[in-house]
């Protein structure tokens, strides 16, 4: 039987000096939103830096679409999508410059579903990255990376630093590209957006994977003590003593 | 591969440094030390690795659908086109000295380097200097551009140091001639040819392992 997991991670580490990923072992099923949840620096962008090999592990493996990611780079990177919040890439190039620089890259490239996301999302070809404000930015990667037909969508902190109405609109383009079968893998500290979209949730704290199961699955073994993500994330990283 | 080394042409490289190849002109200055021409080039090409990152282009290239050390090579290929375009019109303006304008007066009491064949070599070392010194050092990080770029300028002066006082020793007096005997000359050019390939070979592929093995 094939397996259904697009995204499979076990035993990752990676050593820091001041910081250790442990251990890091997880998988995202096809067509599913997870959520990469964590408080700030336990970890989220170091490990979706590694399944995309921009950070070495020091030991462990990353499958994709159930390859090794380091011996079917180009082959995987075809079908995978990456945005995040935090990073610009030619700030003075116009929109235009950067997608006729990357679509000759891509073979499954269509310029039809480009100018569609551009307009849905509307985004001017001609203006430059610096012109946009930051949701604006996380909807040009995803142009960029759904206009190559990605399957496969990692997203760093994808809602961060956005206004409310902005994080809505992409929680309701998540939830409409989960059902064309796009799988997401979104990291994020901003419980309420989880909340709405993904259905699987998996937690990170201090480098270590505290929780990887359903949403369900996980709100249903706090529910006894907290109504919300956001209460049971205080829980666990504040403890007991706190509360 | 193609695709990155379109990118690195159309995408990267900042038009000012095509036009920094015109340096290669100076070749018909008298009483200049001609061999900055080569320098400026490098400084060219230095402004498109600045624009480069920048742009943070090292990330956006290694999220494209390449293997992460062809980064490496095709921007290696980009300045070893550059450079190789510098030495082809640096080449015919040596052609036109030797011949056309061998007996120029400006040209026969040049008390500074002359555009011959050892101006060529020359200009390879200073190439190699730039692939060995700046290239290798920027791509150790891929992100440190000055102290590179630093060093290659103070092993750029050294050579022209060398190469603007060597013409004038009595027994390599040939170095500096427009006709006659060019058999030293042939030996600057061809030791240029050696170590600007061999140079360039290492110093590319030492590039792409220390990019292979950084976090970006």
């Amino acid at each position: 039987m094939e397996n259904a997991n697009v995204l499979e991670i076990k035993n990752l580490c990676k050593d820091y000096k001041t910081f250790s990923l442990k251990n890091v072992s997880f998988s995202v099923k096809k067509g599913s939103i997870m959520g990469f949840v964590g408080r700030n620096g336990a970890g989220k962008t170091t490990t979706l830096k590694a399944i995309l090999n921009l950070v070495h592990p020091t030991s462990g493996t990353v499958k994709l679409f159930n390859k090794e990611f380091l011996t079917n780079e180009e082959e995987i990177k075809q079908k995978i999508g990456y945005a995040s919040s935090g990073t610009n890439y030619y700030p003075r190039k116009t929109l235009k410059q950067i997608i006729n620089a990357a679509k000759p890259f891509y073979k499954n490239w269509d310029d039809n579903i480009c100018k569609e996301y551009m307009q849905k999302f509307e985004l001017s070809e001609n203006k430059k990255i610096t012109e946009l404000s930051e949701g604006m930015k996380v909807k040009f990667h995803l142009v960029l990376a759904l206009s190559h037909n990605a399957e496969f969508l990692i997203l760093d902190e994808p809602t961060s630093g956005l206004d409310p109405v902005s994080r809505e609109e992409l929680v309701i383009i998540f939830k409409n590209l989960a059902k064309q079968n796009v799988t997401i893998l979104f990291s994020t500290h901003i419980t309420g957006d989880l909340e709405k979209c993904a259905d699987h949730i998996t937690y990170i704290k201090k480098g270590e994977i505290i929780a990887s199961s359903a949403m369900e699955d996980f709100l249903k073994s706090y529910a006894h003590e907290f109504n919300t993500l956001e209460d049971i994330m205080v829980h666990l990283e504040l403890g007991e003593e706190n509360r | 591969m193609k695709n990155l080394i379109k990118k690195e042409f159309t995408f990267t490289a900042l038009p000012i440094t095509y036009l920094f190849t015109a340096f290669s002109l100076m070749a018909f200055i008298p009483g200049y030390p001609i061999l900055m021409g080569s320098f400026f080039v490098c400084m060219g090409i230095f402004y498109s690795f600045q624009m480069a990152r920048e742009g943070n282009d090292v990330v956006f290239s290694s999220l494209l659908p390449v293997k992460k050390q062809d980064i490496v090579k095709a921007r290696y290929f980009f300045v070893f086109i550059l450079e190789m375009g510098f030495m082809l019109l640096s080449l015919i303006f040596v052609i036109l000295r030797l011949t056309v304008l061998k007996d120029v007066k400006a040209y026969t009491e040049n008390p500074l380097m002359n555009a011959n064949l050892a101006y060529l070599g020359y200009s390879l070392l200073v190439f190699a200097a730039f692939n060995g010194v700046f290239c290798l050092g920027f791509w150790k990080n891929a992100y440190k551009i000055g102290l590179p770029f630093l060093k290659f300028s103070v092993v750029t002066l050294i050579i022209v140091g060398i190469g603007e006082t060597l013409h004038h020793f009595p027994n390599l007096k040939s170095l500096n001639y427009l006709s006659g005997d060019f058999t030293l000359q042939f030996f600057v050019l061809a030791t240029g040819i050696i170590i600007f390939t061999a140079v360039t070979y290492f110093s590319c592929k030492s590039s792409m392992k220390s990019f292979n093995a950084l976090d970006l």
